[in-house]
């Protein structure tokens, strides 16, 4: 039962900074239509951007300040990214097929992976000095460390903020609208093209808050884009254009994936935490189509 | 569509359903065959060869997915999963089979094993195709991609690789691999079954795509209700894509065996299923021509590149981006893959067509 309740509490905590990142990726669904491969790389490029600029305050202002300016650093680059990112690659993809914009997000996928890795190299990186105490907090018998706690309290805010967002503010409102009717929202005065390019910096700046913790948790390198590639499994379980299915599948494929990790990965040799919510969304799938809370699609010829 | 050039017409069926109807064609074909089996072996040294057979390699591997993207509209994420499949049998049945020695001596041994890799892949492909029938879109392109993650990281990586305490690497002991009477050891060789296989290959999907089950692809490429509505069976038919798909796929992975002489996980990581959709998307999707000429160009670029970065490094030994060859040849890659489908939408075989329509029409283009 200790077992049970520590790796509930585990998985809880790593599924938030999932539903963080899987957040950002129904956003720019539910917004622009475009499926979106290139989610791993987000993860990895913010988690550098934010390793770089802390190594460069930390001397300056100490290590929580340092930490903490590095973090608003990373969201403001995030930005950057996503609207330079819309500008130049997926805003002339508007009207293709599919597939064409998919792979446009592969190839997206590819080229920043290349860069973040002929500037940062592929050896594990870590933030030095350590941000967060290794001892953990003790409920009970129950461990929480440090980083994951933070880690989600932080995505917890964030999930709230951008929440908050959407229901209250101009912007936020002006995407709901995009994301509920495209052509009524055009004919009312929305511009689709600074929707686009908001989704796309909020999916960076989620990412790159969710890649930050990631890599405080495990260490910094290519594994990361794989844990972002993770949150695809976590939106197909909530349905492709569901906010909260995001976030519940985000939190379910963590805590799949560490009672996978805890109970089977015994009998096998080896990489069970990977292949679990792949599994898990094969077979999922099977059953239901659409996930729990996305659109069911009604086609005719 | 192809042109008759006047003067030209056809009294029986067979005529119209030759595959080169003119004279011209022939002699083009004719000419084709010198260059790829007695000229290229003859005058190219062993690196060319060897890039000729990498070539090889990618047009067998992409040909599938072009069947599966271009042809049924079954976007798939895994295929390299299904060449590791290929590539693993193979090896382990030439290595753990205790084959009879007369299959030994006439050689047999690897051409058996390419034909069971081929139907392992086959099958393999078929087991991860099964969901298309409830879902397709974004969702197949997740069951695809669980595919590669499912094959490839965890059961190749952490059981297969590990038959015999061997590691990583399943090294095949020279002398393995034959084929009849030739045994598999120089890059001539190889270079002679890698154009063989993909005669073979091309052969069949072409053959198949004029037939009913090619052209009920297509029906569900371009509208799969429609298709349903008019009567195809469109979950068999799909199940049929990915086997054949998968096939090649296996084919292509044992052939690879042969190049290498070992297999290691390390071939067959989700780069390379992304690779290959990107061959064909540059290549032109729906096109067996797109194939060729997409393999050609990615194989090429990736040469050029790196010899250019090779003699820029001797010439500039602090050079940034020196011995970061597969970074930049990532990021590279990608480009190209984005500037091919912003401005080349159509791939590269839409430009061969405009060119030969150009000649073809030539000089009075109207």
């Amino acid at each position: 039962m200790d077992l049970f309740l520590q790796l509930l509490s585990t998985g809880i905590m790593l599924g938030g900074i999932y539903a963080l990142v899987a957040l950002g990726w129904t956003l720019i669904y539910k917004c622009s239509g475009v499926l979106n491969l290139a989610m791993g790389e987000l993860t990895l490029i913010g988690a550098y951007v934010c390793l770089q600029l802390y190594i460069w305050f930390v001397p300056l202002m100490g290590i929580i300040t340092g930490f903490i300016v590095a973090l608003l650093g990373t969201l403001m680059v995030g930005f950057a990214l996503g609207i330079l990112t819309n500008h130049f690659f997926l805003r002339k993809m508007i009207g293709e097929p599919v597939l064409s914009v998919i792979m446009v997000t592969v190839g997206i996928s590819f080229f920043f992976r290349g860069i973040v890795f002929s500037i940062w190299g592929t050896d594990i990186r870590v933030f030095n000095p350590e941000i967060f105490d290794i001892t953990p907090y003790k409920l009970g018998n129950l461990m929480i460390s440090q980083v994951n706690l933070w880690a989600f309290l932080a995505a917890m805010l964030l999930l709230v903020v951008f929440v908050a967002f959407f229901k209250y503010t101009r912007w936020g409102l002006s995407m709901q609208a995009c994301a509920d009717d495209e052509m009524a929202s055009l004919s009312l005065g929305v511009s689709a093209k600074f929707v686009y390019a908001i989704a796309w910096a909020i999916a960076f700046m989620a990412a790159g808050v969710g890649g930050t913790f990631l890599g405080n948790i495990n260490g910094l390198n290519i594994q990361i884009s794989h844990l972002g590639l993770i949150v695809l499994p976590a939106v197909v379980l909530g349905g492709l254009n569901s906010i909260p299915g995001a976030i519940v599948g985000g939190i379910v494929i963590g805590v799949l994936q560490n009672l996978a990790d805890g109970y089977i990965s015994q009998f096998t040799p080896g990489g069970v935490k990977e292949v679990a919510p792949f599994v898990f969304m094969v077979i999922f799938l099977l059953f239901k189509p659409f996930g729990f809370w996305g659109w069911e699609r009604i086609e005719r010829v | 569509m192809s042109y008759l050039p006047c003067g030209i017409y056809h009294q029986h069926y067979n005529e119209d359903h030759a595959w080169w109807q003119t004279r011209f064609v022939w002699g083009k074909m004719i000419l084709l065959g010198i260059v790829l089996f007695i000229l290229i072996p003859t005058f190219c040294g062993d690196y060319l060869l060897s890039i000729a057979y990498k070539i090889g390699y990618t047009i067998l591997a992409a040909l599938g997915v072009q069947l599966l993207i271009g042809y049924c509209g079954q976007i798939t994420l895994g295929h390299a999963a299904f060449v590791a499949v290929g590539s693993y049998t193979s090896a382990m049945m030439i290595l753990y089979i205790p084959w009879p020695q007369f299959l030994i001596d006439a050689g047999l041994v690897y051409p058996i094993s390419l034909l069971a890799a081929g139907i392992t892949a086959g099958l393999w492909s078929v087991l991860f195709g099964l969901p298309s029938a409830r879902v397709k879109g974004f969702y197949l392109i997740m069951t695809t991609m669980a595919a590669q993650w499912i094959t490839v990281p965890f059961i190749i990586t952490q059981y297969v690789s590990r038959i015999g305490a061997r590691g990583h690497y399943f090294s095949l002991p020279p002398g393995t691999i034959s084929a009849g009477p030739w045994v598999i050891d120089t890059d001539r060789k190889i270079y002679y079954l890698m154009i063989v296989l993909v005669c073979l290959c091309f052969f069949g999907v072409a053959n198949l795509l004029r037939s009913k089950v090619g052209r009920a692809w297509i029906a569900i490429r371009d509208n799969d209700i429609a298709a349903e509505a008019l009567g195809v069976n469109i979950v068999w038919y799909k199940l049929v894509a990915f086997f054949v798909a998968g096939s090649i796929a296996g084919i292509a992975g044992a052939f690879w065996i042969s190049a290498l002489y070992f297999v290691s996980p390390e071939h067959f990581e989700f780069f390379y299923s992304l690779w290959w959709v990107g061959v064909i998307l540059i290549g032109g999707a729906g096109s067996l021509h797109g194939v060729i000429f997409g393999s050609m160009f990615m194989v090429l670029v990736e040469e050029i590149l790196r010899n250019g970065l090779v003699t820029l490094g001797a010439l500039m030994p602090g050079f940034v981006l020196v011995g970061k060859f597969d970074y930049f040849r990532d990021s590279a890659f990608g480009l190209a893959i984005i500037l091919f489908l912003i401005y080349q939408p159509k791939g590269l075989s839409y430009r061969y067509w405009q060119i030969k329509n150009y000649f073809n029409l030539w000089p009075f283009s109207y």
